[in-house]
């Protein structure tokens, strides 16, 4: 027992050992000096946010290799500080403080969930650090946060009004079925607000029912609607792209030809990869098309495919992407770009900066950009342009 | 006399140089390493706690991160500002909403419903035998999760809570870490601590012996919850965000972990699973995002310290099943023994300790000569 | 609320829960023997689900070689999580191995993710296997009614063998009382292993059918049904065949029966429920519903 002691103690003492090493060896610990902007990516890239927060931060990365390329923020490099959330609270929090304390990041920039983002954002907002989201949507978080916190995406109030708006004037739909998924604050809040306005607009909501994320079962939900509401005109599905394929696909196999709409939760390449023929008449309101061809889209594709291999996996890379050029922009545009209010500052006058995802104006003192959305349609396999909505 | 054993070298081991480092956090709130500071004192409890059930009582719960969020949650209700209760948590009762406690009170509170949640759950889940009754604490977890993402009007749902105030500093956190680990001590240490060890050892036997083993379990249960939701008060308040999901399976598991890892046995062994989980992690992220190894650059390999850590996990279970303390409680005695104190303001233990080390000293030399 | 109605939610309870029933068996046989929650079964479902994904994507070989291939290597997954994480602490408390279980679950899912990715992925089965029969209101699919005739199968072809074969006396003898059949001359590792063995085949294949049924898979995609085949196999007894297959069949319609019945302002409460509904059973029940005194190891 005495050498397993030891070997334990050993090895434990030279992991630390060769931690603290790299730890003083990579550079941290002074602030932006001379020639590099350091900007901190905080993602959650293993654990249950993965799939939404990796392709995020590759997008993130991708855009900083791009701007250092063409270089830099008048010359000076920007330095990517990134650190695994682990979809682990301890952990985000951790880290967040790690970045501003210790590797003395200007800008925090990260995550697609809104609670974690919330939590972040606190930590940067005691620190005087801006914080920006590059994929939570929760409108509210910059009330609640404070003035350092910013939303790179638009808010789940414009979205769901987009929804509803399409419904109502394009498709003259009057009555609908609402699927929540009850497990997350952004299907909820989405189905509020789309709820909310459909209401106002004159709409009926026939049938409301819930499901949880990952549920890979629908068939109580679907037989529940051919029993209750089969005649309604279409059905919105407030989800996530985990389950975006696995749903249309049961209740397309179930003879339900309705249209399906839901948010950006359903732009994904899996929607149609997992249903298939079936993923007709479904609509997505969303940041932009990745099939767009809009010169800056196909680019970002393509880059993104040459640098990791894949396509895009979802519309988070490019949210991703573009919030590091929304960083970019504000640093070029400070006063000061190693001081974080100036970046704070700089930030908040975003006005008509064109990304891959739309265009990002930041109006009248708000976080949350007023960004349009674009309502595809799946068909065929692809996504096919419809509309561009920028609700009131 | 074994250098661990001498009383100088335990008061500046165990509580000297601890409490400097921990009156040098005091100073410095918000920083990193005063976070991890914190960290670990938080989890010195909620390990602890859990211990008292898995370790000393024969039971084995996966419950603990309901208890923590009861706390956390209740907790809350008595330190948030009006406003916020008013804009976002409308269900509650108006005498709540109005009401605002200072911190330590609204702890307790939160600790207390804890422990009332866990007395009516243990009535029915406790006379479970061992792997049934795992089940069922991670049924609680479900279910106290149910609860804490659908009641919106009382809870805010799956949005979480914001904006708890900051009274989550070193101080408090280990002010509530020693008092809960002096209780804890001396519970065990008592006749009731030898009943309950009686139970884990030989639950038949203990029954003959004429000790109502439900009734111990149900008190341990409810003892347990009480830490852990004073526990999950602190955390939610150093955290600021509150919310179903980061009281969810993960949590449980990373504080059974933890407990393991320290070891089961002791309460000791809370101290230094706390330390081991909560810093040797934060080493190992380095490796993770890409570092310069002799000037050789390392790709980014996220993931690998999951890797690493669970594989340590199941090889220290495997060689080393007591835990990294195994048996010893010295830690924990050391803290609390009056004879540590005394012997670190008189110079006589002063020269014994001198004495030990240069006695290894020569032993050492000596292995060499022998040697050659 | 038509009887269509209600039967068509039973009949989508069997349909799920003959695939909690397949994998629970596995838990149940495992349990049964060493008393071992396998936390990191689940995650043998999800290597089955992504060895069948390589092999047909990859290598794009015919269904039949792929799912006897994604078998034998979940079989062999199994052993060597046996061998490394759980036969040196046979002799532990059996919270010990709980916790090596949950480890190896951990190391597995990280595993699976670096290799593969975080994504979900989409999974295709051939069309004839998920081609759809209706009868009336009730739509079933070829592979559904394969899955639920695969349980039954099970069921049965493995209760025979425990009864009249020797090795499932050995198994059943070792449930009983390890160390008085390791007296009788029983080799306890041999056992062992034919459990890991049976348990992991049937979680393979659970795997591959989950994959197939819901056309996607992820590293976390064994954690749930894992979990679910516990509380399935303790609903129904742990430590006997019939008593899992029962509890997976109870579960599955208790979740759709809770999903499809209630009002859906309770609905959110689903998972919740089923646990209550567990507690409750075991309270009447504390050894299941057709469980019956589990042999002390002593």
């Amino acid at each position: 027992m005495k050498t397993t002691m030891k070997v334990i103690s050993l090895t434990v003492a030279s992991i630390m050992a060769l931690s603290l090493a790299a730890c003083g060896g990579s550079g941290s610990g002074t602030a932006s000096s001379g020639d590099t902007l350091k900007v901190g990516a905080l993602y959650n890239l293993t654990g249950g946010q993965a799939s939404l927060d990796k392709p995020s931060y590759n997008g993130f990365k991708m855009a900083a290799d791009e701007i250092n390329a063409a270089g830099g923020i008048d010359g000076k490099m920007i330095e990517v500080v990134s650190y695994d959330g682990k979809t682990d609270q301890t952990t985000c929090a951790n880290n967040a403080k790690k970045m501003i304390d210790v590797d003395n990041v200007l800008i925090v920039a990260g995550f697609s969930d809104s609670n974690y983002a919330l939590a972040a954002g606190q930590i940067c907002q005691q620190k005087s650090v801006p914080f920006i989201t590059s994929g939570a949507t929760l409108q509210t978080i910059p009330d609640q946060v404070g003035d350092y916190a910013f939303l790179a995406p638009f808010g789940d109030d414009i979205q769901a009004y987009a929804c509803a708006d399409f419904m109502l004037d394009d498709m003259n739909a009057k009555t609908c079925y609402l699927l929540t998924d009850m497990s997350m604050e952004f299907t909820k809040t989405l189905a509020e607000c789309f709820e909310e306005r459909f209401l106002a607009g004159g709409g009926e909501i026939i049938l409301k029912d819930t499901y949880m994320n990952k549920d890979p079962d629908f068939s109580a939900q679907i037989d529940r609607f051919l029993a209750e509401a089969p005649d309604v005109d279409f059905l919105f599905i407030s989800g996530v792209p985990d389950d975006a394929g696995v749903v249309v696909k049961q209740f397309r196999d179930k003879g339900v030809t309705l249209p399906i709409i839901s948010g950006d939760g359903y732009d994904t390449p899996l929607l149609m990869e997992v249903a298939g023929d079936q993923a007709y008449d479904v609509y997505v309101g969303t940041h932009t098309s990745l099939a767009n061809p809009d010169e800056k889209v196909v680019n970002f594709v393509k880059g993104y495919n040459e640098l990791y291999g894949n396509a895009p996996e979802n519309a988070f890379a490019a949210l991703g992407y573009d919030c590091m050029y929304l960083i970019a922009d504000a640093m070029k545009r400070a006063t000061d770009p190693t001081d974080p209010t100036a970046i704070r500052d700089a930030l908040a006058e975003t006005s008509g900066l064109v990304g891959v995802t739309g265009t990002v104006t930041y109006l009248n003192g708000s976080h949350v950009p007023t960004k349009s959305v674009t309502i595809n349609k799946a068909e065929n396999g692809e996504f096919v342009f419809q509309k561009e909505i920028t609700p009131e | 006399m074994r250098l661990r054993d001498n009383n100088v070298f335990r008061f500046w081991s165990f509580v000297g140089i601890p409490l400097m480092i921990i009156i040098i956090a005091c100073f410095h709130q918000g920083g990193y390493y005063t976070h991890l500071i914190n960290t670990f004192g938080i989890y010195i409890i909620l390990v602890a706690s859990l211990n008292l059930v898995n370790g000393f009582s024969g039971m084995f719960s996966m419950g603990h991160a309901a208890f923590m969020a009861i706390g956390a949650y209740v907790s809350a209700y008595f330190t948030l500002p009006t406003d916020i209760k008013y804009s976002f948590l409308p269900g509650l009762p108006h005498w709540l909403k109005d009401i605002q406690l200072p911190f330590l009170a609204a702890m307790l509170l939160g600790s207390i419903a804890a422990m009332l949640v866990a007395l009516v759950v243990g009535f029915c889940v406790l006379r479970m035998k061992g792997h049934y009754l795992s089940v069922a604490t991670l049924g609680l977890i479900v279910i106290v999760r149910s609860v804490l993402d659908n009641q919106d009007s009382i809870t805010n749902g799956a949005r979480g809570i914001t904006g708890l105030p900051d009274h989550a500093v070193t101080w408090t956190i280990f002010f509530v870490a020693v008092v809960v680990m002096y209780i804890l001590h001396r519970t065990i240490r008592s006749g009731f601590g030898r009943e309950l060890i009686a139970i884990r050892d030989d639950t038949v036997a203990a029954r003959t012996m004429g000790i109502n083993v439900t009734k111990y379990r149900v008190l341990i249960f409810a003892m347990s919850a009480f830490f852990a939701g004073a526990g999950g008060a602190l955390w939610g308040h150093l955290q600021s965000v509150i919310s179903g999901k980061f009281y969810y399976y993960d949590m449980s598991f990373k504080i059974v972990q933890t407990s393991i890892i320290g070891g089961v046995y002791t309460l000791s062994g809370s101290i230094v699973g706390s330390l081991f989980m909560t810093f040797v992690p934060e080493f190992l992220s380095p490796l993770e995002s890409g570092l310069q190894i002799f000037g050789v650059q390392l790709p980014e390999m996220y993931g690998l310290s999951n890797l690493i850590m669970a594989a340590f996990l199941v090889v220290l279970i495997i060689f080393r099943r007591q835990g990294l303390v195994g048996y010893s409680e010295n830690i924990v005695n050391s803290i609390f023994s009056p004879d540590v104190y005394k012997a670190a303001v008189s110079p006589k233990e002063y020269k014994k300790l001198l004495g030990i080390i240069a006695s290894k000293f020569t032993r050492l030399l000596h292995k060499k000569d022998n040697k050659s | 609320m038509s009887i269509e109605y209600i039967i068509s939610q039973l009949i989508n309870g069997l349909r799920l829960g003959s695939v909690y029933a397949m994998v629970a068996i596995g838990y149940s046989i495992v349990y049964g023997i060493l008393r071992l929650i396998n936390f990191a079964h689940g995650d043998i479902l999800t290597v089955g689900a992504y060895t069948a994904l390589t092999l047909m994507v990859a290598f794009g070989y015919p269904l039949w070689l792929v799912i006897i291939l994604s078998i034998i290597i979940s079989v062999a997954m199994g052993l060597l999580i046996e061998r490394v994480a759980y036969r040196p602490l046979r002799n532990a408390r059996e919270e010990t191995t709980l916790v090596s279980s949950l480890a190896v679950s951990a190391f597995l899912q990280n595993l699976i993710t670096m290799v593969f990715s975080e994504q979900r992925k989409a999974f295709q089965l051939p069309d004839w296997l998920t081609e759809i029969h209706t009868y009336g209101i009730v739509k079933l699919s070829t592979m559904n009614i394969i899955i639920f005739a695969t349980t039954i199968f099970l069921l049965i072809f493995l209760s025979i063998i425990m009864k009249k074969t020797r090795i499932g006396m050995a198994m059943r003898a070792c449930s009983d009382n390890q160390r008085a059949a390791a007296l009788m001359g029983i080799n306890i590792n041999v056992v062992v292993a034919v459990a890991f063995m049976i348990g992991s085949a049937l979680a393979g294949l659970a795997g591959i059918m989950l994959a197939g049924e819901y056309k996607t898979v992820d590293p976390a995609m064994g954690f749930a049904p894992g979990l679910k085949a516990f509380v399935a196999a303790v609903l129904g007894g742990i430590g006997s065949l019939g008593g899992a297959v029962l509890g997976g069949f109870i579960l599955g319609i208790a979740e759709m029966a809770f999903a499809g019945l209630l009002p859906t302002s309770i609905t959110p409460y689903r998972d919740a429920m089923v646990f209550v509904l567990l507690i409750l059973v075991l309270l009447v029940k504390p050894n299941g519903i057709l469980g019956s005194d589990e042999g002390g190891r002593s």
